[in-house]
């Protein structure tokens, strides 16, 4: 049913900036006059993306941190293709719950292509202090398929991990295959329901 | 009531015998909303009674019972509700090992006798705590309940010691300028200590709300399990983000008369522009089978409500959802897809909602809500549809012509419209609806002037009143309308008349109305004006108010 040639799944703890990414990444926007508000379950977004000369839809899930909502999340990442895990590397407890995260991963969703983000950059380049080493996250993201440190604030390196992520999806040929049977499919859908609309 | 006043109390028969007898404005054999009064319950909860208390187990599951019609929960999932709150306690276990570290340290603080004194907590109108029956703070409307737990042990000795030594149950405490009120419902104790004129059964009703706020994000079911597996847990845990919604309730609830009447306010539009946008959501939804509710809301007004066959929604739930819509800028962003618990509705299971502002030039959001849980993309598409329908005819133009007032209709600016000048505010309830017009509707940029100037304060000031609106029309009123609704000797009329202000309320079996007229009025000509004003609402009762029920 879904439109979107891709599904990606941000993940994390509350606070981290999840929100804050997408509403960068898919308006351009950074609203640091409204006061954080938690994610209520969680939204969704849709982008058009440009990658090897091809359009491609792109479906966004940002689902919410808090604790309340932690078991609906599986449904979110159930048949992502990739999943973006935020910490916070000043905020030691929005490391300690990644674990959790990629483990889940693993279980549910094999074949998804996971990143890891550290969030707010510019927090991080002015005056706070680290306070996730940055060894440790080295050997983690090891076996993952990249690592950004980002920020919604002034935009930096945002395009560019949703790029790579997109890139890395049209390069993986199995899954561009399944993309493009989907796409007939959908097409036939759309054929039938339109007969049907004229009778 | 103040002594310098005229008291009156005419016989409403007579009244009403002169105003033709079944003029009922708004009245609508069929309802979008159950219009059961809750007064009562309210009431009932200040009387003693040990043994129903704590039996807060729901009977049964709507929910359930809708997903048993379709006819399709036993193959995938079994009930899905259940499924829900299995896989949520495995969370819940889980993470409580880590919670108890947490608490070890930092419970007790020395100077929490000082905290109570300091300017967070000092001279507020109206406190509201919530704890756990074990004494552990949930919530407090103001200052850090963190530093409570003195307060909130103190609290529940009190209702401990009196449930225990003397078989019975702590409903209120008066002293000569501050009124104290205790619900105790389910695994939670909540407080109200208020310097403000509301009745004690008013503030049960603000409690019974701030209650349900809190069923509604984590259903009673999982609620009462909580704290069945461990006393002591630390709700919060699973509340962050919560407290937002239960601020904003507590405020919504001391400005909208809506609460104060149990009524639901709808945008008022043409007659034929309702009737656009309620079938351009049926005849785009029709198909989808599990859909319970499709609600169309703008500015806390209804605009529309479809609705599955058989089931209706309480007033209660709808504030709820106008709360929650009012209270959450995310709507706005981007389509959320947010589990939801009515507690009227269904105490013990989440329906899932697809929640969209209409689009960018128009304020309304748009909430559809299902049994399924997989729902959202044939649920978004839906919505597109239904918001390309709106465009082409008009419909987006129409609400906003409502809601900005910038058109001149007769319900733009009633009180010029209706033209008797000696009505300064009335409010009108119809009651087999229970929906609600008022003369002067809290336009939303004042609501959000109050919420500004509370989160700063909440203090007890003087406030200088410059142009009386619905807001500070509320304040007057709830005397009267807890005369009205006093379960032992109710008022039918009141009149009242001083140099002030002259008010009117009168209750029938079709409406309550509440009138505020310039000072001292005579009661006769106030019983024409009355005559006039229902009968320009009888006019305009198509315009103001959802006359059908439709469903899917
Ligand atoms: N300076 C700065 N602040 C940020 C950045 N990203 C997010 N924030 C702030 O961090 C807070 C939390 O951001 P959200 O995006 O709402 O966090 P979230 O991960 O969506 O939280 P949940 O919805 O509860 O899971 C907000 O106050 C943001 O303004 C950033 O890149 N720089
Ligand atoms: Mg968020």
């Amino acid at each position: 049913m879904s439109r979107c040639d891709f599904k990606i799944v941000l993940l994390g703890s509350e606070h981290v900036g999840k929100t804050s990414l997408v509403l960068r990444f898919v308006n351009c926007r950074f609203n640091s006059g409204t006061p954080y508000q938690n994610t209520i379950g969680a939204a969704f977004c849709a982008k058009t993306m440009h990658s090897n000369g091809k359009d491609l839809n792109i479906g966004i899930w940002d689902t919410a941190g808090s604790e309340r909502y932690e078991a609906m999340t599986r449904m979110y990442y159930r048949g992502a293709h990739a999943a973006i895990i935020c910490y916070d590397p000043c905020c030691a407890s929005s490391w300690a719950r990644l674990r959790h995260w990629l483990a889940e991963l693993r279980t549910v969703e094999e074949d998804c292509k996971v990143y890891l983000c550290g969030t707010k950059k510019d927090l991080l380049d002015t005056n706070s202090t680290r306070e996730v080493p940055e060894d440790i996250i080295a050997t983690y993201s090891q076996g993952l398929n990249g690592h950004y440190l980002t920020s919604s604030k002034t935009g930096e390196n945002v395009e560019e991990l949703f790029q790579k992520i997109v890139d890395d999806c049209v390069a993986d040929r199995d899954l561009m295959q399944k993309v493009e049977e989907s796409r007939v499919q959908l097409a036939k859908e759309q054929e039938k329901d339109k007969s049907y609309c004229l009778c | 009531m103040a002594s310098t006043s005229k008291d009156g109390v005419p016989d409403g028969d007579k009244v009403a015998g002169n105003l033709g007898d079944d003029l009922e404005p708004g009245a609508c054999s069929d309802s979008i909303l159950n219009p059961e009064d809750t007064f009562e319950e309210f009431a009932s909860e200040l009387t003693p009674n040990l043994q129903e208390r704590n039996i807060l187990t729901a009977k049964s599951s709507t929910i359930s019972e809708i997903q048993s019609e379709i006819g399709e929960c036993s193959q995938l999932h079994g009930t899905k509700s259940s499924d829900n709150l299995q896989s949520k306690d495995e969370s819940i276990s889980a993470s409580t090992s880590s919670s108890n570290l947490l608490e070890q340290n930092g419970d007790e603080a020395d100077d929490k006798d000082d905290y109570l004194r300091s300017p967070e907590l000092v001279n507020k109108e109206k406190h509201v705590f919530i704890l756990s029956s074990a004494g552990k703070p949930i919530y407090s409307r103001y200052g850090n309940e963190d530093k409570l737990a003195g307060l909130c042990g103190v609290i529940q000795a009190l209702v401990s010691v009196v449930e225990e030594q003397n078989q019975d149950i702590l409903r209120s405490i008066s002293t000569k300028d501050c009124k104290v009120v205790f619900l105790m419902k389910g695994p939670l104790i909540l407080v109200a200590v208020s310097k403000s004129n509301e009745s004690e059964t008013q503030l049960v009703m603000q409690l019974t709300y701030a209650f349900n706020q809190i069923v509604s994000v984590l259903t009673l079911t999982q609620l009462n399990r909580i704290f069945e597996q461990r006393r002591n847990y630390d709700l919060r845990r699973l509340l962050s983000g919560a407290e937002r919604l239960i601020d904003h309730l507590l405020i919504f609830m001391e400005k909208d008369p809506a609460f104060l009447l149990g009524a639901v306010r709808c945008l008022p539009l043409p007659e034929k522009s309702r009737e656009n946008i309620t079938n351009a959501i049926t005849s785009t939804c029709n198909k989808i089978r599990d859909l319970v509710f499709a609600i169309l809301i703008a500015g806390n007004q209804l605009i529309t409500l479809v609705r599955m066959k058989k089931y209706t929604l309480h007033p209660s739930d709808i504030h709820l959802l106008f709360n929650l819509v009012r209270s959450s800028e995310s709507f706005k962003t981007a389509e959320s897809w947010t589990p939801i618990c009515l507690p009227k509705f269904d105490a013990t299971g989440f329906l899932h909602g697809h929640v969209s502002y209409i689009s960018e030039d128009c304020q309304a959001c748009l909430l559809l809500l299902t049994v399924q849980r997989d729902a959202f993309f044939p649920l978004s598409q839906a919505k597109h549809t239904i918001a390309d329908k709106l465009r082409r005819s008009n419909c987006l133009v129409a609400i906003n012509d409502a809601l900005n007032r910038n058109k001149e209709l007769p319900t733009t600016n009633p009180l010029k419209h209706i033209g008797i000048p000696e009505i300064r505010h009335f409010m009108y309830k119809c009651k087999s609806t229970a929906q609600l017009f008022t003369s002067d509707p809290i336009c939303l940029d004042k609501l959000q002037d109050y919420r500004l100037r509370h989160k700063e304060g909440g203090d007890i000031t003087e406030k200088k009143i410059t142009k009386l609106s619905d807001i500070e029309h509320v304040r007057k009123y709830r005397k009267f309308c807890s005369q009205i609704h006093c379960t032992s000797t109710p008022a039918k009329l009141i009149f009242r008349s001083n140099s002030d202000d002259t008010i009117l309320a009168w209750i029938t079996n079709g409406f309550e109305l509440y009138v505020t007229f310039d000072a001292l009025m005579e009661k006769d000509q106030a019983i024409r004006a009355i005559d006039r004003l229902l009968h320009w609402i009888k006019r305009e009762e198509e315009r103001i108010f959802i006359m059908n029920a439709p469903t899917f």
